[in-house]
């Protein structure tokens, strides 16, 4: 019988929470905006990771600049043919690609030249090659560059500046997205003809070259011997990109965690609150119910169900809102603390991830702390004589 | 029938010393009797009434009600205990001011998950009984002192206790109240409940009602 539940226990707790219904209030609005905060942050955390790994995913294993003085230089296509006689290397290529700034809107583009004939060092390239008109001047735009072009009235075409002033004239033939927004949100794919004529590469040269290994443990070996064979070359390998930018994501997760501490600590000066004792009418309330009947055993559960109430709309109510913040409201001022690595400042949208660990973490961050801040206190009052508290 | 049993009952002041409220008390008291406990403040008559309910335990000694060892029973039995046996009418009635007169009076029948049914048989039973029907709905903190010790007394009889206990059932209440409430006691000793009243309440003394009256001076029967 005991275990079955009491309803007559909730119906008196949902009771009690109305009958101090601002001190409910307030509890339930700061514990919501503890839990929103913190979802916030962990959304938009693993959106973005999930955003980093996709991109990182797509990067060659091996990519070649030529530096002068430290600085990166245009390097001569010549290499690939000694690059492909290192054994291992499965494939060279050279990249034809640069930022161009559109200065009406204050942004950069990632403009990318590709080969109709050419193996795709991205996968999601494969795609924008079969859709890229490359008989005439025309280009792939991503989702953010194509909103930015749109507000500037470049609907159908976009007129670059090319370095000797003249310009360009190049149509928008159609928008693509990759796995990856931060990816695909900035780029601007065309074909390598039209690229070199944007920045002035000639044909034997190419911004970098990227090279496939067969063998992905041979990658530091392949890598060792091209810096052998071309010392004025940076040779950067996927492992070093991700390090770099797992080291930019980092700092930007310092300051996240400092927002998170600060949230926690907060939470718990209300917890501290609440376990350093009850007020001398909630004593009394105690000693009455054990005086008329009630075991310690039906306090508790009485105290749980208050508890459980309030954190668990809590919780559910700053979930949905961080929901919303994050994924409907694109998380507005958040977002910018995290995002700002990937150096665009046209429109992003963070992709919906949804990692039930993190859920489980803001959960077991939260609610039995809440209800153990109830119940502890609650459980002193009574296990004392009901008579002492009454008096 | 309650019996106490060389009942020692000290309070810690502090580390080294301690007060005696009750010494080497003994006391029978049988089924259906109206017992009224004498004394001045402090002599030790509430301690009698909350060792009877098992609301505190006594130093030394026993309480047996009903040949059940009161003061030896552990916490959650002792609520159990008290939600069978004991009607408990407080000085100070100890309603929960923010909940209504029927919501205070089911109280002690929140735990025992009866069927709606049941609970409200009981509530309108003692409603009836005690006359408060019309106050049911009402918060406990807007009603009078009178209105209000009729609900202490219905929350005491709402799951039909075999003992009575109230302590200075009248403190609190004019003359005209306080013999309202000789005759809920009437009535209560008809049903062949046991009621013990701790007071020093004049109006106590002599009635035809109180079966037993003794006298309570610094702790002990004189």
């Amino acid at each position: 019988m005991r275990n079955k539940i009491n309803f007559y226990i909730v119906e008196y707790a949902i009771n009690s929470l109305l009958r101090q219904k601002y001190k409910t209030i307030f509890i339930s609005s700061v514990f919501t905006m503890l839990v929103f905060l913190l979802s916030s942050l962990f959304f938009i955390t693993n959106s973005i990771k999930y955003e980093l790994e996709q991109t990182l995913e797509a990067l060659p294993e091996i990519t070649v600049q030529k530096i002068k003085a430290g600085r990166h230089y245009d390097i001569d296509v010549s290499v690939i043919d000694e690059i492909l006689d290192i054994h291992g290397v499965s494939s060279a290529m050279p990249r034809v690609w640069g930022y161009y700034y559109f200065e009406n809107a204050g942004v950069n583009f990632s403009l990318v030249g590709i080969d109709e004939y050419e193996e795709q060092y991205k996968k999601s390239f494969v795609d924008v090659a079969s859709k890229l008109d490359f008989t005439k001047p025309s280009m792939i735009v991503g989702e953010g560059v194509r909103k930015v072009m749109d507000k500037n009235y470049y609907k159908e075409y976009f007129n670059f500046i090319k370095p000797d002033g003249s310009l360009m004239r190049v149509d928008i033939s159609a928008t693509f997205k990759a796995q990856s927004e931060l990816e695909s949100n900035d780029v601007i794919v065309m074909s390598k003809e039209s690229a070199r004529e944007i920045f002035d590469i000639s044909a034997q040269k190419a911004t970098d070259i990227v090279v496939r290994v067969a063998n992905l443990n041979e990658v530091a070996t392949v890598a060792s011997k091209i810096k052998l064979l071309y010392p004025d070359t940076r040779v950067i390998t996927k492992d070093d990109l991700k390090i770099s930018y797992q080291n930019i994501f980092d700092y930007k997760s310092g300051i996240f965690l400092a927002l998170f501490s600060v949230s926690l600590f907060t939470f718990f000066i209300i917890i501290y609150d609440r376990v350093s004792g009850l007020s001398s009418e909630q004593k009394r309330e105690i000693g009455i119910l054990k005086a008329v009947g009630w075991r310690v055993d039906d306090v508790l559960r009485e105290k749980f169900y208050e508890g459980f109430i309030v954190s668990i709309f809590s919780y559910l109510f700053g979930i949905t809102l961080a929901f919303t913040f994050v994924y409907i409201l694109k998380a507005p001022l958040l977002q910018n603390i995290f995002i700002g690595y990937s150096q665009l400042k046209t429109s992003f949208t963070l992709p919906f991830v949804f990692d039930i660990q993190t859920l489980a973490l803001i959960f077991f961050l939260s609610v039995p702390i809440y209800i153990a801040a109830i119940i502890i206190p609650s459980w002193r009052s009574a296990t004392l004589e009901a008579d002492e508290v009454i008096r | 029938m309650i019996s106490l049993i060389n009942v020692v009952k000290k309070y810690e002041v502090n580390e080294n010393e301690s007060v005696v409220a009750l010494d080497k008390i003994n006391l029978e008291i049988k089924e259906g009797q109206v017992v009224v406990l004498r004394g001045s403040s402090g002599s030790g008559k509430s301690t009698i009434l909350s060792l009877i309910a098992a609301l505190s335990k006594p130093t030394s000694g026993e309480v047996l009600v009903e040949q059940e060892r009161a003061s030896k029973l552990p916490d959650n039995f002792a609520s159990e205990y008290r939600r069978h046996y004991i009607g408990f009418i407080f000085q100070k009635y100890n309603l929960i001011p923010t909940l209504s007169v029927e919501e205070n009076i089911i109280l002690p029948l929140v735990p025992m998950n009866l069927s709606e049914d049941e609970i409200q048989a009981k509530l309108q039973r003692v409603l009836r009984m005690f006359s408060i029907e019309h106050k049911s709905k009402q918060l406990v903190k807007n009603l009078s002192g009178g209105e209000q010790q009729r609900v202490a007394i219905a929350r005491a009889n709402v799951n039909n206790p075999k003992i009575i206990l109230a302590d200075e059932p009248t403190a609190n209440l004019d003359e005209k109240l306080s013999l309202s409430f000789i005759e809920i006691i009437k009535e209560l000793k008809e049903e062949g409940k046991t009621i013990i009243i701790a007071t020093h309440d004049p109006l106590f003394f002599d009635l035809d009602i109180v079966d037993v009256e003794i006298e309570i001076y610094q702790g002990k029967i004189i």
